[in-house]
């Protein structure tokens, strides 16, 4: 299927991985990777399923490079209907008020807009024991399994 | 023939501009080269020991060396033979060296022991090779400076043995903390606090210390958003009570002198209303850094850059991270500087009129340089002596960094 990642990035952690899961993906789907700085509202399409890895910055902001699409969305009153998405999120538990705020955020306004979600989120603790594609790939798989059913197309 | 970069610096503005150069074009032979056996410069020895998540853009930099052809020539001081050596043989030399030396205050008797600096503080507690011995800092200690460095010490400080699980502070800093018998922390901040240096979060995690009481004495107010969640970070600090530590944040006071027989005994400040003497065993100063008596004149070379805006110093020699913008700005900002000045470079290297320079051969082979292979001996025999509540004992000596960086696998019989 179509696939494009979607990522928002302050330090690079969450761009890095986005290229990780596009190598992992890449022998079964035509996958494009793109910093939601360099991504409109408009650019949204119902036919391609979007893999949104997202960090938090600050006080559980969305990132730098993220801030510039969640201001489209608004400005814009994008209208996401019949778009498929899933998310991942990059944070720190250190600063546990406010931990994976950021992915969060993205969460709400996507589904705010009328996008679907598919599957839950799951974030990933920079002061955790885990690598983050450790638990990244297998929430790819497993998303892009349920959007392959939810969207109707084989993978 | 591809072109050559090198790089004075593997901190995270080093690091970061290798990574944006070899993304836009993975031909490019980009070297870094650092006067530590060790790379990763203020994310090993800056980014304090209890925030792992922030070192984990280390990561990112490791690629660097494991998969996109960049080369780590450690061990390697770059003075200005040397730096006229790298011209010569590369298509651009950048400095991004950083500032490694503390600012002073300019008041008298900043000279009296138990005046400490946080830039030598920080190199001592995070076992940086080049360290001074850990200094002892009494029963109350006054924090000039409101940056995150004086956060995040003023953390560290107050820190429980417990709470310090996970880090990467070392034995020595560890038994240390624990001898030390600081009961009072005043962080004093020039400014008021809506216009303080620090991040709201970096307060707000102060407020999770077990051992503390917090007092915040006359935050004020603002109109402006951003000194709004400053103040607002520091309301939610007065919930912090009941510890033995006491911790209290002043603003708006200018300090005039460090005063002591011997050594400091007290520190007096001009403020809003007249002058003030707060007493103090010791007197450690977090107000910045600035270049400090390098091989390189920084600040020769900046003043006299062709376009300093653009990290563009001369043509071929560029600057970027803290070594062109002076001591501002945290990892990410630091990172975007670099992916400019990477735009800016491989615009220049693109119209270069002359052959590509034949770059790594002047270097490869001089004597006590340790390669990224090295450091990753290093890197490894830390991690395995780390003990269960650590992540990590850094290795404290240059002489244990090179014997193991250079060690050969097998012991020879």
């Amino acid at each position: 299927m179509m696939i494009t990642i979607l990522y928002g990035t302050e330090t690079g952690n969450a761009e890095m991985l986005a290229e990780d899961i596009a190598a992992e993906l890449e022998a079964d789907h035509e996958v494009t990777v793109t910093n939601l700085s360099d991504f409109a509202p408009t650019d949204f399409d119902a036919g391609t399923f979007y893999l949104m890895v997202c960090s938090t910055y600050g006080d559980g902001e969305l990132p730098a490079s993220a801030q510039p699409f969640a201001e489209a969305m608004a400005a814009a009153g994008a209208q996401l209907l019949g778009v498929h998405f899933a998310a991942f999120g990059l944070g720190d538990s250190e600063y546990d008020d406010t931990f994976n705020g950021g992915s969060q955020r993205l969460v709400d306004l996507m589904v705010t807009h009328g996008a679907t979600q598919i599957g839950a989120r799951v974030i990933h603790d920079a002061s955790g024991p885990d690598m983050a594609e450790d638990l990244a790939f297998p929430w790819a798989s497993e998303v892009v399994a349920l959007a392959c059913e939810t969207m109707g197309e084989a993978a | 023939m591809s072109r050559a970069v090198a790089i004075v610096g593997a901190g995270p503005s080093g690091c970061y501009l290798a990574q944006a150069l070899l993304k836009a074009e993975p031909d490019l032979a980009v070297d870094l080269i650092d006067r530590l056996p060790v790379p990763y410069g203020l994310v090993r020895y800056g980014v304090a020991p209890d925030h792992q998540g922030t070192k984990a853009v280390i990561r990112q930099f490791a690629r660097l060396f494991e998969r996109q052809g960049a080369q780590f020539f450690g061990n390697l001081a770059v003075d200005g033979p040397l730096l006229d050596e790298l011209r010569a043989n590369y298509d651009a030399v950048v400095l991004a060296a950083g500032l490694s030396a503390d600012r002073a205050l300019g008041i008298p008797g900043e000279d009296l022991p138990g005046v400490v600096r946080a830039g030598a503080l920080t190199r001592a507690l995070y076992d940086h090779p080049d360290a001074d011995a850990l200094p002892d800092l009494g029963r109350r200690v006054v924090l000039m400076g409101n940056g995150n460095v004086a956060i995040d010490l003023l953390r560290l400080l107050a820190k429980s043995p417990d709470e310090l699980a996970g880090s990467d502070l070392g034995l020595a800093a560890t038994d240390w903390l624990a001898t030390q018998e600081i009961e009072d922390i005043t962080i004093v901040g020039r400014s008021p606090a809506a216009a303080a240096k620090f991040d709201a979060v970096m307060v707000k995690e102060l407020g999770k210390l077990s051992g503390v009481t917090i007092e915040v004495v006359d935050a004020g107010e603002t109109t402006d958003p951003e000194g709004a969640k400053k103040i607002e970070a520091l309301a939610g600090l007065s919930a912090t009570q009941g510890g033995s530590t006491h911790i209290t944040f002043r603003f708006g006071l200018t300090p005039i002198a460090a005063e002591g027989d011997g050594r400091v005994e007290a520190v007096r400040f001009s403020g809003p209303s007249g002058e003030e003497t707060i007493v103090a065993d010791s007197l450690l100063t977090a107000i910045g850094f600035e270049a400090g008596v390098e091989p390189l004149n920084r600040d020769r070379l900046i003043t006299s850059a062709a376009e300093a805006g653009a990290g563009l110093i001369a043509p071929g020699l560029y600057a970027t991270g803290w070594f062109r913008r002076g001591p501002r700005g945290t990892i990410p900002e630091n990172r975007a500087d670099a992916q400019a000045l990477a735009t800016r470079i491989l615009a220049d290297l693109a119209v270069l009129p002359d052959a590509p320079k034949p770059g790594r051969a002047v270097l490869t082979g001089r004597a006590g340089i340790v390669t990224y292979e090295g450091w990753q001996k290093i890197d490894a025999a830390e991690t395995a002596a780390a003990s269960a509540d650590r992540c990590r004992r850094k290795i404290a000596t240059r002489a244990e960094m090179l014997a193991l960086a250079t060690a050969t696998k097998e012991p020879v019989e």
